[in-house]
């Protein structure tokens, strides 16, 4: 009975999945990694410490995860989506509860031995959840007001725990993530209309409740001049660096702006600026080149997968990664407010990179599974 | 069962070209068919707004990394072509150079030229400044075609260097910023880095400029004037064991900033030995609560709306209590007294009084309209946003009265307090030397008649009340004092004072005005043990306009019987008005 559609429905033995893995694609992600350690070897001066040598382990034990994730089978992930979701939920209401504040903000849960960020697991259960959701909708229910109350609440929820922690970032990632995969599951554009109107009308109360960090973000963002020694002083540096940095760059372990330590978070959410510095703007560019490279294979691999729960997963991943790499490329450039985003697979930080490679791994798994169908109860059916 | 169609294809959305459906692309009017056309719509947005951001990032990327600067003796490849030009010099309104830009040489290496680099390391080591023979032989060692040794020599290192004769070794005529006047005007021209590009200061804000132009940049400070307010700036710190200060002067008709002093201050030529609390401008950049400088602002609004005049009175008998806090007098009155001796004697609670006739919204409006709740408005990169209440309560009317719970910068106080001086006409304030006989037009804050009725209670303060010590014969001073609690963590410090005093000379059509800050003075045996505004930045100021005054060729003045009527304030128990001579 499962082999129901024998001709196409041929259950992959594991060879056939490492063989039906899309090599490219790793290929991309491994040398997007190199560039990253090797950024974090010339940030800590032309040393391997602190940052490169653990960045580097940590992109192996990303690939094997990833690989891992890959070959579990698609509609295992499509089963295990609502209790993944579920374990994310309830450890953000842990860390609300009982999680330890680091730098102001309360975001990671002690596990025994394992610090956890629940809400980098959020973003992978968020995506899987509503993927898993709008397979069950035809386009005609996709559109109707009455089915979109579900999803509403399975994104506002996690958002709203995250906004409280408070991590305005990570919360508007989820957002985003959230309204691109309404978008691609054939969403009315009436409803985002409306969801945006709702949106701006909820900003004169937002304000009250941001903390005043947040709101002297924002303000300096609209005036980075106000401000040279707070705030605004990562965005004036790294605008100093950037152009500094010129066509061809000053040349590998030679930014002096980023050496000199004029460059804040040169290692985290600034080190698109220490990259462009060193390698100017044919450096940069090459890199947006790889990322769009990524995307463009990730679009693919979501096309070409025949169930709605892999392409929307697929197609899930991929915007996360998207927003990634804009909002933090954006933020470095002075053209966003200065928000905690990563720059994905080169800035350093462990449970960015583990996420990341964990959604590429699902990705990959919609690319092995791209012929596997899906019943809308999970692989019970059809 | 559902249909074979549906069977055969569980995704709905899945893009016909990669599998054309059983039907066949004409039946436009299946369902099935709509459902794959907007899907595959939605894609085609959804990638075009991919490809839109990343044209988007590419182009900002182009724009900050190229276009922005012009970066031609950055790139170690071009570094053989001749530099074209030169960075503009910053001079002062006499001329006087405050930076320029000095040819210099820089020793670079050709690693693959080099034969023997342990050798050419231990010898280099002995002559270059700062280095170190171990990671010169590394570097020496690396077979590039291009390293930096040491950026800007000396010429008996150049020459010491040539000497050696060891091939491989080059030098590069580069450009090297000096500041001759050293700490003296640092905070004001900023400093460039080692490519030459401004980081702070007049260097940053006219970037661009000054390194497009050759002619010199004149700015509107004159370098015996700044000395002169650091010498004395300085020596109110040193005596009153404070941790800094600040001290600015501004021509009240054009104005144009004469000196603008922030200590302690750094050495622009060395920036590598710099404490970081230094670089701080406190004259732009820092915004403080200014106390009781804050009651020019509040009686001119009183007098401005009618609501008071010279010789209303006011009860200041009690403190005010209010929620948890208490407003009280340093000198308790027994009866009322009048609104030229609230001034006079800096009373808090008349001044909270007065400014509760007028209302919060209108005190708002009026310092909004003097400036003091945006930015202040100069050359300069480096200036903070005031912080003000908000909203703005009836306790914040109160303190507001006597400059607390609002912090402003000192130069954009001193901005608002030239308009109340100025016949009530506002200047825009600039760094930059006006042309000769140059007076921007300006804009009126309040009336002439408050203007000169401010002006006759501020010579009062300093012949009668808290300023005496700013005094200068023949030039008569106007001013008013501050003293400021500092914030801490938790309230005001009772220890912890900013003194400040605002002078204006002379008072009866103001030319110069002034403004010195002093940040946690400490009494001495000579001040009796106060660290109040009237003993430390008063006597400041004092020195500053006696020794600025002859030196800017201003004669004194005679204070005649009709300049002595008209600027004497009469209150209750002064007894009679009596003219001078």
């Amino acid at each position: 009975m499962s082999l129901g559609f024998g001709n196409r429905q041929r259950e992959l033995g594991w060879r056939d999945k490492l063989a039906a893995i899309n090599w490219g694609l790793v290929t991309l992600l491994t040398v997007i990694a190199a560039i990253g350690c090797s950024v974090l070897y010339s940030a800590a001066n032309g040393h391997g410490d602190p940052w490169a040598n653990a960045s580097m382990v940590r992109f192996g034990v990303g690939l094997v995860l990833m690989f891992a994730v890959a070959l579990v089978d698609l509609r295992v992930w499509y089963r295990l989506a609502y209790p993944i979701y579920g374990v994310g939920l309830v450890l953000l209401f842990l860390v609300d509860l009982r999680g330890v504040r680091g730098l102001g903000a309360q975001r990671w849960l002690e596990l025994g031995p394992v610090s956890l960020q629940p809400s980098e697991l959020m973003k992978i259960g968020l995506v899987i959840v509503l993927a898993h959701y709008f397979h069950g909708r035809t386009l005609e229910q996709a559109g109707k007001p009455l089915h979109l109350i579900v999803p509403t609440l399975l994104v506002l929820v996690p958002a709203a725990l995250v906004l409280k922690q408070p991590d305005l970032g990570t919360a508007m990632m989820l957002g985003l993530g959230a309204i691109s995969l309404f978008f691609l599951a054939g969403v009315r554009l009436w409803m985002f209309a409306l969801g945006g109107l709702g949106m701006a009308a909820m900003v004169p109360i937002a304000w009250r409740f941001l903390r005043p960090y947040q709101k002297n973000r924002l303000l300096t963002f609209l005036n980075p001049e106000n401000d040279n020694l707070g705030a605004g002083y990562h965005i004036m540096q790294s605008e100093i660096a950037l152009g500094s940095g010129g066509m061809w760059g000053k040349g590998f372990l030679q930014g002096t702006q980023s050496h000199l330590d004029f460059l804040p978070e040169k290692q985290t959410d600034f080190i698109f600026t220490m990259f462009a510095e060193e390698f100017g703007m044919a450096g940069g560019l090459m890199l947006l080149a790889l990322y769009a490279m990524v995307l463009a294979y990730g679009f693919a691999i979501a096309l070409r997968c025949r169930n709605q729960f892999g392409r929307l997963l697929g197609l899930g991943v991929v915007c996360n990664f998207f927003f990634y790499v804009f909002i933090n490329i954006a933020m470095v450039m002075g053209l966003l407010p200065v928000v905690g985003v990563p720059l994905p697979l080169i800035s350093y930080g462990g449970t960015a990179m583990l996420t990341l490679m964990f959604g590429f791994g699902l990705l990959l798994s919609v690319s092995i599974h791209r012929d596997t169908i899906i019943g809308h109860r999970g692989a019970l059916e059809p | 069962m559902r249909s074979p169609v549906l069977r055969s294809e569980d995704n709905l959305r899945r893009a016909v070209h990669f599998r054309p459906s059983a039907e066949g692309p004409g039946d436009a009017d299946h369902p099935l068919t709509r459902a794959l056309e907007m899907s595959r719509i939605r894609l085609v947005k959804a990638g075009a707004m991919f490809v839109i951001a990343f044209l988007v990032i590419s182009l900002r990327l182009i724009d900050v990394t190229v276009l922005e600067t012009n970066d031609s003796h950055l790139n170690p490849l071009a570094v053989a072509k001749p530099l074209e030009y030169s960075r503009a010099d910053i001079v002062d309104r006499n001329g006087k150079v405050l930076a320029t830009t000095l040819r210099t040489q820089s020793l670079f290496a050709d690693a693959r030229v080099i034969t023997d680099p342990q050798g050419t390391a231990t010898a280099l080591a002995r002559i270059l400044p700062d280095t170190n023979e171990t990671e010169l032989a590394a570097r020496l060692k690396s077979g590039k075609g291009f390293i930096w040794l040491h950026r800007h020599l000396t010429p008996d290192v150049v020459d010491a260097v040539n000497e050696l004769g060891i091939p491989g070794l080059d030098f590069q005529p580069e450009e090297q910023r000096v500041y001759p006047q050293g700490p003296l005007t640092a905070h004001v021209v900023g400093y460039s880095d080692l490519d030459n590009h401004g980081l702070a200061g007049i260097e940053r804000a006219f970037d661009a400029g000054l390194a497009a132009h050759a002619e010199p940049l004149q700015l509107s400070v004159d370098v015996r004037l700044q000395a002169i307010v650091k010498e004395e700036v300085q020596k109110a710190i040193y005596d009153f064991s404070a941790i800094g200060g600040t001290g600015i002067i501004m021509n009240c008709h054009t104005g144009e900033i004469l000196a603008m002093v922030s200590l302690p201050d750094f050495d622009p030529n060395d920036m590598s030995n710099i404490v970081p609390a230094t670089i701080f401008n406190r004259s732009t950049l820092g915004v403080y609560e200014m106390g009781s400088v804050f009651k020019i602002f509040n009686t001119a609004l009183a007098l401005e709306n009618k609501k008071a005049t010279l010789d209303s009175f006011f009860d200041v008998v009690h403190p005010i209590h209010i929620g948890r806090f208490t407003i009280h007098d340093y000198e308790p009155q027994s009866h009322p007294i009048t609104v030229a001796q609230i001034f006079m004697l800096s009373s808090n609670i008349g001044s909270a009084k007065m400014a509760l006739e007028s209302g919060g919204a209108a005190q708002e409006a009026f310092l909004g309209s003097l400036g003091l709740l945006r930015p202040a408005v100069i050359e300069l990169p480096e200036v903070a946003a005031p912080h003000y209440p908000n909203p703005w309560h009836d306790i914040s009317t109160m303190t507001v009265a006597f400059g607390h719970g609002i912090s402003v910068s000192p130069l954009q106080t001193l901005i608002a307090a030239n308009a109340i001086v100025n016949h009530g006409v506002m200047v825009p304030a600039t760094l930059v030397k006006r042309a000769d006989g140059y007076q921007p037009a300006g804009t009126r804050v309040i009336s002439e008649e408050t203007s000169f009725q401010l002006r006759r209670l501020l010579r009062l303060v300093v012949t009668d009340g808290t300023g005496k010590n700013a005094d200068v014969p023949g030039y008569l001073v106007g001013g008013k004092t501050g003293t400021a609690e500092k914030v801490t963590g938790h309230g005001y410090a009772k220890k912890a004072l900013l003194s400040s005093f605002i002078g204006v000379y002379p008072i009866n059509n103001p030319e110069y005005i002034t403004l010195v800050s002093v940040d946690e003075p400490h009494g001495t045996k000579k001040s009796y043990g106060f660290a109040t505004a009237g003993w430390t930045a008063a006597p400041a100021t004092q020195r500053i306009i006696a020794r600025m005054a002859p030196l800017l060729d201003q004669m004194p003045i005679t204070e005649t019987a009709d300049i002595h009527n008209a600027y004497t304030v009469d209150f209750p128990g002064k007894g009679k008005k009596i003219a001078a001579d």
